[in-house]
């Protein structure tokens, strides 16, 4: 990526993630996550030039939200834009927010994402992002089986269906040391047969148990100019580049061809233009956008570029554990933790804070000098980020 | 008033409903008029080939306007089945919709790759159908699935009340 300047994420805030926070309203809540970020950059919000804003309106149906969350954000007779793309606003919110500091136009950006699943409908609302005209009837929200299928084709049902509750209580053992995780189940290895055998199925073999949740939550984030940035943090999280792509709208997935992943697509892009030939040993992290087990499980292939089983193999032997070779969310993903539109944010907060070294208890037991973070929204739609540490850097420079 | 101030959990419980028209366009208007003859139109790309139904005015890869209309099916080869056992609100009605239900994308006769048309199945024949699929050479075919007409058409989506088996069940 050809930046003007660099940029640099100095501040995170992470509201606590749950079922319910019915004991506050959507201002209170963003609250939580605007000032944490704030006490994490050592600033105000005298030092915050713009404010960027953003969930998926069909959920809660509040029209312009941030008009009524200035309350909570602090943005009063700032400059702010409004972000919302589906599942990717989070991300979308980190890569405008990267736009606005790197342009020149603004050194310290904050940028909120936020939703509050529990006052409207969730799979209502992303059935309504269908075309009006053929698919509202027909999609089932994000629900999916046809992952799993295609899988358990593959690969064979026992060992498809062992690796994806491989996958989920891999990322159960995470959210458990971040205390902020909304599901923390506490799941054990032992347990996988009787929990895929009694989890009510959604979807063909896309059962409850693989399934993300539907949290409340917010998540914030303080970008800043590498002059800034220098003054306020002794380890920020440097934004090396980030990648968007989608398709169209209809889901066209299923023929004779194989199609192109917008997934693998922005990888291939995003490793070319950086240099990276061997994403497993040159990247420390993965924080994905994992809605289910079986996405989780699948977009390893095709955001490493894996082919064969490589990728059931790494799950199989927990090389994507947090001791690993090649650990993926350590926060516990999505499936811990899923407020739409402040996830794909929390993937890159988390990514960032595991690079700043505060990721408190989830943080990796090694440094981490090079991340991945992914977004993911209907219908098909990727956004992808590398971030970078100044060890990893000055080894490029 | 005395003592301590507490919290009290005041939710407001609110229902939006809203009455939409859209639009539909003259390409997607065609296909839906057709639909009440009994009738399902693609598109074709003239660059690329691909065929598109529903029609699309633009291939998006090729960003050229499509031009040439053909007839498709109406029987074909299921490709997907979304097995759904999740009751979901069925978003043009507002009711909760009767589960297990199938959501299928189907090979209709006359399309290749990845032209999948998108629609019901009968529920009578969710577990009778085969999904095709293919795994890099390894082709496993479908079941052969036709539409099944609703009596009064108007130009639109349930104009198809579902997709139906079209062959003998497959063996348990």
């Amino acid at each position: 990526m050809k930046k003007n300047r660099n940029v640099g994420i100095v501040g995170v805030g992470q509201s606590v993630y749950s079922s319910h926070r019915e004991e506050v309203n959507q201002p209170e809540m963003i609250h939580e996550a605007v000032v944490e970020a704030l006490e994490m950059a050592g600033i105000t919000m005298a030092e915050v030039d713009c404010v960027v804003h953003g969930n998926m309106e069909l959920f809660e149906m509040v029209h312009q939200p941030d008009l009524w969350h200035t309350l909570g954000t602090g943005a009063w007779g700032k400059e702010s834009l409004r972000v919302t793309t589906g599942g990717t606003t989070g991300a979308t919110l980190a890569a405008a927010a990267d736009h606005l500091v790197a342009s020149g136009l603004h050194d310290v950006v904050l940028a909120i994402g936020f939703e509050k699943l529990q006052e409207g409908h969730t799979t209502g609302g992303i059935t309504n992002m269908a075309d009006p005209l053929w698919g509202r009837q027909l999609q089932t929200g994000a629900l999916t089986g046809m992952t799993a299928a295609q899988m358990i084709e593959e690969f064979g049902a026992e060992r498809a269906k062992a690796a994806a509750m491989a996958y989920r209580i891999l990322m159960d053992a995470n959210a458990m040391k971040n205390p902020k995780a909304h599901r923390r189940l506490g799941l054990r290895p032992d347990q996988a047969e009787e929990l895929a055998a009694n989890s009510p199925a959604l979807v063909g073999e896309l059962r409850m148990i693989h399934m993300c949740s539907q949290s409340d939550g917010a998540c914030a984030m303080i970008f800043a100019s590498e002059e800034k940035a220098r003054q306020l943090c002794a380890q920020p999280a440097w934004i090396e580049d980030h990648v968007t792509a989608h398709r169209e709208e209809m889901f066209c997935l299923f023929g004779n061809a194989p199609v192109l992943t917008t997934h693998r697509h922005c990888a291939r892009k995003l490793f070319a233009r950086n240099g990276i030939r061997d994403p497993r040993r040159e990247i420390d992290l993965f924080e994905m956008y994992d809605p289910s087990a079986w996405w989780g499980l699948d977009w390893l292939r095709e955001f490493l570029l894996l082919e064969g089983d490589e990728h059931l193999r790494m799950v199989e032997s927990g090389a994507i554990a947090m001791d690993g070779d090649f650990p993926v969310n350590p926060s516990g993903g999505v499936i811990a933790s899923n407020p739409i539109g402040a996830t794909a944010m929390v993937r890159v907060a988390e990514a960032a804070l595991q690079i700043m070294g505060r990721a408190g208890g989830h943080q990796l037991p090694r440094p981490v000098r090079r991340a991945l973070a992914s977004g993911f929204g209907g219908t098909m739609w990727t956004v992808l980020f590398l971030l970078a540490s100044d060890t990893e850097r000055q080894a490029a420079a | 008033m005395g003592g301590p101030m507490r919290q009290r959990l005041i939710t407001l419980r609110q229902t939006i409903a809203v009455g939409q028209r859209f639009a539909t366009g003259p390409v997607m208007g065609r296909f839906l008029m057709a639909l009440r003859e009994k009738t399902i139109l693609a598109i074709r790309c003239p660059s690329c080939g691909r065929l598109q139904s529903p029609p699309r005015e633009i291939c998006a890869p090729c960003r050229v306007r499509n031009t040439e209309w053909v007839e498709v099916g109406p029987g074909g080869e299921m490709r997907m089945l979304e097995y759904v056992y999740y009751a979901s609100p069925d978003p043009l009605s507002g009711e909760t919709r009767e589960t297990p239900y199938g959501a299928v994308g189907i090979l209709l006769d006359g399309c290749r790759d990845e032209e999948v048309f998108w629609h019901l199945l009968n529920p009578a024949d969710l577990d009778r159908v085969r999904m095709g699929i293919v795994i890099g050479d390894r082709v496993t075919r479908g079941s052969r699935l036709r539409p099944v007409w609703a009596d009064a058409r108007t130009g639109s989506i349930s104009d198809i009340r579902y997709f139906e088996l079209d062959e003998p069940p497959a063996p348990a």
